[in-house]
């Protein structure tokens, strides 16, 4: 086991790490930007080093001067939380090659599912259902008119490029296609740089399911079930459950089977993340997989009992994995909505100083959050500031839980999107769990219209 | 500008807690230190980098360089104390790393106490992933003093040398 982690984060992931760490005894070093000097993951870690001035790319992306940090301190391991230099395969070899341990898979398996292409292919090979589309790029609009009449209509353009939604044209007839093709060349040339398209099946109304999988270094592979991510604004995520109401029991054994057999096929280890698409008819397709404990990964903590950090931490030191796939079990029901600091209605960023700040507690509540009175909360970073779970026997538990703890949630002197929430919780749809990826679209320009009136 | 003026333009200094400022109106230019001696002027040290948000007053941007508030007593302590400013001016470490006054363990140190240095001129080692970093002096002056030890762990901003300038 390690004597001492380095946490190459910072907010409330580095926290989250540290007390995991904290609780199987191990040291903890921050790193922190000229911005964080007072923050929380600064003030409780055994050790803090500055790492540089606030901007990420001379900070938290500053891969010599986190190695360089880690070689100072003497620590053997490094956990790279979420997003920053997470998926980094490039910072996972030079661990390697520093000898020290980076908590996290290989850089052969970040950097092959890092590549939405090759990802694919690897998943095909492997037999695990993916979105049908064109192998590849399409050159010219004959071979798109073949591709998208082999998939069977409404197929979706999408440039090789893009991403985050942008250079995506939906095509539902085949008259309409060739013309559609040459505008979203031009579209993706011009937006882009490159005028890469190619063309996938539109899959209509669609939940955002993904998979949480573990996997040790001697092959053992497990998955603790799936997360219900389709409440998303432009790709964000905002609201977060586990179980999701559209995934039956037999459905989940099959779900799951499919994301510890993906995780296999690339020899994965440690934790890690399979995003599907599942239809109204139940069927799912490979979105893309994700190399990293995510954001949301408490959701699963808080129905499995699970400690996904802890275990991060022992299967990185060489051990197997605590427990087998018969051991993972499923209690009630949990919600995560992501309380950031920004305009609840039209999102623009609300930095500043933090006046006054309650956090919501009692039965079933567990926030996760660096934010206090008196914290600044800076323009350089991520604007999600905590992340109030509740967990109840029931969904309606839960999710009666989560409007009183939003309601008594005290965040003043920086605007935060709890008021975007408690009207999403009270939307007769979202408690009857009629929703997917398309809800928040339909969902803000009335709320939008009521707020402004 | 009168006493009055004077007296208003203090206390919003106070009450935001501003270290530094200057300004000049009517002929007359003001300039105000608060907390003399706290912390060294950060504009004058040569080799730190520090990022100004676009559009933000320089104000702000030293705010969001220095932590205003005191450390905590939890916090980790700082690995050397602030420096006064008037001895000169404060070069502080570019990068995180391990510090080395000499070239090698055999040589002897690259500067010392008293020295003359010139631009360019290498001050000392920062070893950081098995590179020796030289870092060169963007002065030429007098030093005046140094801070690490020999071998001692350094973090980005830590102060190393104090260079008078002419």
């Amino acid at each position: 086991m390690f004597k001492k982690v380095l946490i190459a984060n910072r907010g409330e992931i580095a926290l989250r790490v540290m007390w995991a760490c904290k609780e199987l005894g191990l040291k903890t070093v921050a790193v922190y930007s000229e911005a964080d000097a007072n923050g929380l993951h600064v003030r409780f870690a055994d050790e803090a080093v500055c790492i540089g001035p606030p901007r990420n790319i001379e900070s938290y992306l500053n891969i010599p001067a986190i190695i360089s940090a880690a070689e100072i301190t003497g620590a053997d391991a490094i956990h790279p939380g979420y997003g920053f230099l997470s998926e980094s395969a490039y910072l996972a070899e030079i661990c390697e090659a520093c000898n020290i341990k980076f908590i996290g898979p290989g850089p052969q398996a970040i950097r092959l599912m890092g590549d939405k292409s090759r990802a694919k292919k690897a998943m095909i090979k492997a037999g695990v259902p993916v979105v049908p589309g064109s192998p590849g790029v399409l050159d010219d609009e004959e071979k798109a008119v073949k591709v998208a009449r082999d998939i069977g209509f409404p197929v979706i353009l999408k440039a090789s490029a893009g991403g985050g939604g942008r250079g995506m044209r939906i095509v539902r007839e085949a008259q309409d296609l060739a013309q559609n093709f040459r505008a979203a060349q031009a579209e993706a040339q011009a937006a882009f740089g490159v005028p890469d398209v190619y063309v996938e099946k539109y899959v209509a109304g669609p939940r955002h399911i993904e998979i949480q999988v573990m996997a040790d270094s001697k092959g053992n592979v497990v998955h603790l079930g799936e997360r219900e991510c389709s409440i998303q604004r432009r790709h964000q995520k905002i609201i977060e459950e586990a179980p999701s109401l559209a995934v039956p029991e037999k459905l989940r054994r099959r779900m799951g089977r499919t994301a510890v057999e993906a995780a296999a096929a690339v020899q994965y280890v440690n934790a890690g993340t399979i995003e599907f698409l599942l239809d109204k008819d139940g069927n799912y397709y490979f979105m893309e997989m994700n190399t990293r404990i995510q954001v949301e990964h408490g959701v699963t903590e808080l129905v499995t009992g699970r400690d996904l950090v802890k275990e991060q931490i022992h299967v990185a030191a060489g051990e197997a994995l605590s427990f087998s796939q018969k051991d993972v079990t499923f209690s009630g029901h949990a919600l995560e909505c992501r309380i950031n600091a920004e305009d609840p209605w039209n999102f623009t960023p609300s930095p500043g100083t933090i006046r006054h700040f309650f956090q919501p507690g009692g039965p079933g509540v567990r926030v996760d959050t660096f934010a206090h009175e008196g914290c600044e909360i800076s323009p350089y970073y991520d604007s999600m500031i905590a992340k109030l779970m509740t967990h109840g026997r029931t969904r309606a538990e839960a999710i009666a839980r989560m409007k009183r703890s939003l309601d008594v949630m005290v965040v003043e002197g920086i605007k935060t999107n709890i008021p975007l929430h408690r009207k999403i919780l009270d939307d007769p749809d979202f408690v009857a769990g009629r929703f997917d990826t398309g809800y928040m679209e339909r969902f803000l320009p009335q709320k939008k219209a009521t707020a402004a009136s | 500008m009168n006493l009055l003026d004077l007296k208003e333009i203090l206390q919003i200094l106070e009450e935001r807690d501003i270290t530094e400022f200057e300004m000049e109106q009517g002929g007359v230019k003001l300039r105000v230190c608060r907390g003399a001696g706290r912390a060294p002027a950060l504009a004058q040290a040569p080799v730190v980098v520090t990022q100004i948000p676009a559009g933000a007053p320089v104000g702000a941007a030293v705010a969001n360089a220095l932590p205003a508030q005191p450390a905590s007593a939890d916090a980790p302590a700082p690995p050397s104390t602030e420096p006064a400013a008037a001895e000169g001016t404060l070069v502080r470490s570019p990068i995180v790393g391990t510090f080395y006054r000499s070239p090698d363990p055999n040589s002897p140190s690259f500067v010392s106490v008293g020295d003359t240095v010139k631009v360019g001129q290498v001050l000392c080692i920062i070893e950081a992933m098995k590179l020796m970093n030289e870092i060169e002096s963007e002065l030429a002056g007098e030093v005046v003093k140094v801070y690490p030890e020999n071998g001692q762990p350094v973090q980005y901003g830590d102060p190393l040398f104090t260079i008078r300038t002419a």
